[in-house]
């Protein structure tokens, strides 16, 4: 329960109201809440996937008149087709959906708001503003402004950072330009950036790579605790483990273990927790199980793991 | 009687070779011609140049005694001259009423008049006596049906020239007379007809005209009455052998292949043969009387039921390996598609069957051997081993295929259409390749749609007719008359009732 | 008359070329290190490969190698784990886990071998069912996340990537050994001619007596056997398997077998071809790694460019047959 203290708003909600939603349900129709979601093809997805599915259980039981239709998507079209059947043959009452895309689901989305349902979107904004009642997000941008700031603030003077990025999207976009930004007019030096697509082996080839290019790295910065794991693995075969540190991203269990065990190698970490979707699905039920309307947007900013705080963040009964 | 469609001097060659030489043929308005000669004669290249299918190299095609115009058959058919050919020429996933009305759809504003097609269509089939529904899609039919379908399909198109070949070789007794009842209809109505088929009686009942055709030439021309069936196969025939044969002169031995009451996917039926030590047994009959499969049936190419014995042995034979393991060999009538990989070189070909017996890895002294033996032994001219086996002539391509055939050692050999599509001189050398196979003391099967083929090499003849053994002949009885009797189903109506 | 078949020698001349370019264009190309990683890194891709030029060469096609060996890699990971109660952590449970991974690729391939010849469904459609199979159960094996291996199994088992005789590594002598193997079998056996005379027209094997169900059961088992030996290596590199494992390896191994000069439609398979299609691949990924050439975002083009490059010589030969 710990990592929820992210969220102290919808939380607090969730607490007054649980006593409200338990009188509430016994003579309260049945809600049906539809869940959309990208399915689990790489950690961070799969980590989202374990929490949607624990929230949806938990909250199932908690409150029985709830009903949940969870459907995962391999890609776009499929994830249209799922929001388009909720609707027409699920009959639901409100949507929670993390868009694959933003353009592509825009429509869809809006014709279940159109239905007059409840919607939350979760992490990837759709293009037009206004269509969701309640936007539960984390911060790409904070994301990687958090990783350039500790390097900017720790690393030596002069020192020499290598990048793995995800696969060329917004999100990886305004993650890296964030981290560009924090690191501006200081003097680090940005040696190279690549695409490694959050993929443990795409990241190992690609770091195996940058070790036989630069004689000197200082810092990896991989942009995913998935592909951190393949970094370090390319350090360790060229024996340059005591010469550089990795900082990934999004909390892998793994990685904060070691944090915790002050490994110096990972110094630190920064959140991007896949519990984001519990947050939405939460709060959307609370939005029918409590009076209190659960509308606006939240942002749960990125923060820094570090070997003080890194206990709070670790979940060993995630597969993430 | 006026003459609607004819043919003047035409000839025709694919490339170097001349299968028609000036024939000269008329068709007139409400008469019925009948087409008749052995396979290969020229019937069908004949009906192809009449319908526009083909173009004659040299000499015309006159329509109402003007030059056609038409440069192909849906032309021609446009201009009344249909032809109803032995491959079916439907769409099978259309229904029968599409498939009649294909490319002259009746139609209401923008879309089909269904209703107005199919009650067409019911019209035609029942003119027919069939009891096909217009809305049958034309895959669900039995072959009689299709076949009845492509005559209605004629029919509708309000044909002047119908042209057909082997219209009823697909049909059943009473289907058979539904169609004689409308040729007579369209003859009354003024219709030229031509028809070709192996069924001399069918030729009697129907023909006014009959025109028999020997290698590409016109050698009998009778009217109605002037000919008896005995007699039109006799001019199908008359061709004398020449040497080109070898003497048969190796001595019959003990049974060595025993076949009795095989069944082929209802193709071959209930037949049964025995086959002995230095003989060769010629299997004879039309085109679809069931030859190859009862050699594909005994060799496990095709199932099949039925008792298979081998030197007094009963075997099992499931598949061409089991054929192989029990010494018997299949030379196959299609060399291009089954018989050698074209894109392959020689000694790959020639070893293809045989690797089975040599182990795991391929010993290329040993291929090498092999192939240098056969080139030697069986006369294959090659510029390399090396080349592809595509490149070779057909009489080299069907002399390697030999070589591949005999390097399972077998005893027994089945070798279906020995000669097709080879010159006379590698014809001879594999004539006597197969006599010398007999002299060995094995056991041969040439099954053969050149009778001259099958008689010159034939200790003993067997001749199938619609999946049946017809007849048997030996000797001196071995005559191509016997032969196309048998093949043609004549000998029953000579035998006391 | 003479003149260079560029169709057999285009992509050995194409590798040198690369080679060449590498070494110019970044003097730490050439660093033993820096060849050993490509080397191990084309190990696995590679090993699939070879099988996949069997499968190619008889006709048909196998688009489930990726997943399957994700999966494989996940049933050894799970197996090994769960001997280390029994067995401990020794060698011992990492030979029975090497075990599970072969025995597992047998009967993975035996399964769409057996739905091709005896169900008698298209490849394409049996091994794209298969494809989605495979990488759905190693999802849910590992629940959506990564299956990793005991940490203690892991350091005796992490030799087996990175160990080697020297620059040498296990990777690389298997790949090699396999290479050779491939090619003899390919050359000089029975089944290697087998498999090219079915590919070639398997109406004329039949005809020949040649099993040919068998025959192309056998190239999907014998596929099978080498996407477990190369999830062998696998496992020891970074110790877990997930959804993302493996990912669009059926297509670069599919790919690799093209470039080599062993036509799709099947009739003639060139092992040391596949071998050369594979380090062109990988040597592509590592130049553009280590220069900056042209913008991450084209690499894919790049690759694509060599594929299509590669079927035009193929074609061109035909023609002027």
């Amino acid at each position: 329960m710990k990592r929820r203290n992210l969220m102290k708003l919808p939380l607090a909600a969730a607490a007054l109201s649980l006593t409200i939603g338990a009188g509430f349900a016994q003579d309260a129709e049945k809600v049906v809440i539809g869940v959309s979601i990208p399915s689990a093809t790489h950690g961070f997805m799969g980590g989202l996937n374990w929490h949607a599915q624990d929230t949806i259980k938990r909250l199932g039981e908690t409150y029985p008149n709830l009903e949940f239709v969870l459907a995962t998507a391999p890609d776009v079209g499929k994830q249209v087709s799922d929001i388009e059947d909720m609707l027409a043959t699920r009959n639901i009452d409100g949507l929670v959906v993390l868009p694959f895309e933003s353009e592509p689901l825009t429509d869809p989305v809006k014709q279940v708001k159109a239905a007059g349902k409840f919607v939350t979107v979760v992490d990837r904004g759709l293009s037009e503003e206004g269509i969701e009642d309640l936007y539960v997000a984390g911060d790409n941008a904070a994301f990687g402004r958090v990783a350039g700031e500790y390097f900017r603030d720790n690393l030596k003077a002069g020192g020499k950072i290598v990048v793995l990025r995800g696969i060329p999207t917004t999100l990886d976009n305004e993650r890296v330009e964030a981290f560009q930004a924090a690191l501006e007019g200081s003097d680090k030096q940005i040696l190279d950036m690549q695409y490694a697509n959050w993929n443990r082996d795409d990241a190992f080839n690609v770091m195996q790579d940058y070790l036989a290019k630069y004689p000197e790295i200082d810092a990896v910065w991989a942009a995913d605790d998935d592909m951190a794991v393949g970094v370090l693995e390319a350090i360790a075969q060229a024996g340059r483990e005591d010469q550089m540190v990795v900082v990934g991203g999004a909390g892998m269990k793994d990685i904060i273990k070691r944090i915790m065990d002050k490994d110096p190698q990972l110094p630190v970490n920064v959140t991007y927790p896949p519990a984001l979707i519990s947050s939405a699905i939460e709060m959307t039920a609370l939005n029918f199980v409590s009076n209190a309307p659960m509308t606006g947007r939240y942002i749960i900013s990125s923060q820094l793991i570090t070997p003080e705080n890194a206990e709070s963040f670790y979940f060993p009964d995630s597969p993430f | 009687m006026t003459v609607v469609l004819a043919l003047e001097k035409v000839t025709k060659s694919f490339g170097p070779v001349e299968v028609l030489h000036g024939v000269d043929l008329a068709l007139h308005t409400g008469e019925v011609h009948a087409l008749i000669g052995e396979n290969g004669a020229g019937k069908s290249t004949i009906m192809k140049i009449l319908g526009g299918y083909l173009a004659p190299t040299t000499g015309r095609v006159l329509l109402d005694g003007a030059p056609v115009t038409y440069h192909s058959g849906p032309e021609g058919e446009a201009q009344g001259v249909v032809v109803i050919h032995q491959e079916f020429n439907l769409a099978a996933d259309l229904t029968v009423a599409g498939n009649i009305f294909l490319g002259r759809e009746i139609t209401r504003g923008l879309g089909l008049d269904h209703a107005a097609m199919r009650a067409a269509t019911a019209e035609l089939l029942a003119r027919l006596d069939t009891s096909i529904r217009p809305e049958a899609l034309i895959r669900d039919l039995s072959v009689p049906d299709r076949q009845m379908v492509e005559i209605a399909k004629a029919l509708s198109r309000k044909a002047r020239v119908l042209i057909m070949d082997e219209p009823s070789a697909a049909l059943t007794h009473r289907e058979v007379e539904a169609l004689y009842a409308q040729v007579d209809r369209l003859r009354a109505e003024g219709v030229a007809l031509m028809f070709c088929s192996h069924r001399l009686d069918e030729v009697s009942r129907l023909a006014d005209r009959i025109t028999v055709l020997r290698d590409g030439s016109v050698v009998q021309r009778s009217l109605r009455g002037e000919m008896t069936e005995d007699g039109m196969a006799a001019a199908m025939v008359g061709r004398e052998l020449t040497d080109i044969f070898p003497p048969k002169d190796t001595t019959t031995g003990e049974t060595l292949l025993e076949v009795r009451g095989l069944n082929v996917q209802n193709l071959v039926k209930d037949v049964s043969l025995t086959l002995h030590k230095g003989e060769v047994l010629g299997i004879a009959g039309l085109v679809g009387s069931g030859r190859t499969e009862l050699a594909e049936g005994i060799v496990g190419l095709r199932p099949a039921t039925g008792e298979i014995r081998i030197g007094g042995r009963q075997v099992q034979i499931r598949s061409p390996r089991d054929a192989r393991a029990a010494g018997l060999a299949y030379l196959t009538e299609d060399r291009k598609e089954a018989g050698l990989l074209l894109d392959k070189n020689l000694p790959v070909n020639l070893t293809l069957s045989a690797l089975d017996m040599w182990g795991f890895r391929i010993d290329p002294k040993r291929e090498k051997a092999e192939m240098t033996r056969a080139r030697k032994e069986f006369d294959i001219r090659a510029a390399s081993d090396e080349m592809r086996t595509g490149a070779l002539s057909g009489g080299n391509q069907q002399k390697l295929l030999l070589a591949k055939t005999m390097l399972t050692g077998p005893e027994i050999v089945i070798i279906d259409e020995p000669t097709r599509g080879i010159d006379i001189g590698t014809k001879q050398q594999i004539y006597h390749f197969v006599r010398a196979l007999a002299r060995q003391g094995k056991a041969v099967i040439v099954i053969s749609s050149e009778l001259p083929e099958v008689i010159g090499l034939s200790d003993r003849v067997l001749v199938m007719r619609m999946g049946r053994i017809a007849g048997e002949v030996e000797g001196a009885a071995i005559t191509e008359e016997n032969i196309v009797r048998l093949a043609m189903g004549l000998d029953r109506e000579e035998e006391p009732a | 008359m003479k003149r260079i078949d560029l169709h057999v020698w285009g992509p050995l001349i194409a590798l040198i070329g690369l080679f060449i370019l590498g070494a110019l264009l970044n003097p730490a190309f050439l660093a033993p290190a820096n060849l050993s990683n490509v080397l191990a890194r084309s190990a696995f891709i590679g090993l699939i490969a070879i099988g996949m030029t069997f499968v190619i060469t008889q006709g048909g096609l196998d688009l489930s190698v990726g997943s399957m060996a994700a999966f494989l890699a996940g049933i050894t990971i799970m197996a090994m784990n769960a001997l280390v109660p029994i067995v401990g952590e020794s060698w011992g449970t990492i030979l029975l886990g090497m075990g599970v991974a072969l025995l597992g690729g047998i009967a993975a391939g035996y399964v769409n071998g057996a739905l091709i010849t005896k169900a008698r469904i298209e490849a394409f459609i049996v091994t794209l069912g298969t494809m989605g199979i495979f990488r759905s159960l190693v999802t849910w094996l590992a629940d959506g996340g990564t299956l990793s291996l005991d940490s203690g199994l892991r350091s005796i088992y992490r030799p087996v990537y990175f160990g080697g005789l020297g620059w040498l590594t296990w990777p690389i002598i298997v790949f090699a050994i396999a290479a050779v193997l491939g090619e003899w079998t390919m050359r000089h056996t029975r089944f290697g001619r087998h498999v090219e005379a079915i590919g070639s027209n398997d109406r004329v094997a039949r005809y020949s007596a040649v099993d040919v169900e068998r025959v192309r059961l056998a190239t999907y088992v014998l596929l099978g056997v080498l996407v477990g030996v190369a999830t062998i290596l696998y496992v020891p590199r970074l110790g877990s398997a997930s959804g993302s494992t493996g990912v669009l390896w059926e297509l670069e191994a599919i790919a690799a077998v093209i470039i080599g000069g062993t036509a799709l439609k099947g009739g003639r398979g060139r092992v040391w071809g596949t071998v050369v299609g594979v380090l062109i691949l990988s040597m592509i990924d590592n130049i553009l790694n280590l220069t900056d050439l042209v913008s991450p975002y084209l690499n894919g083009a790049i690759q694509g460019v060599i594929i299509v490059l590669a079927v035009v010589l193929q074609r061109e030969k035909r023609t002027a047959e």
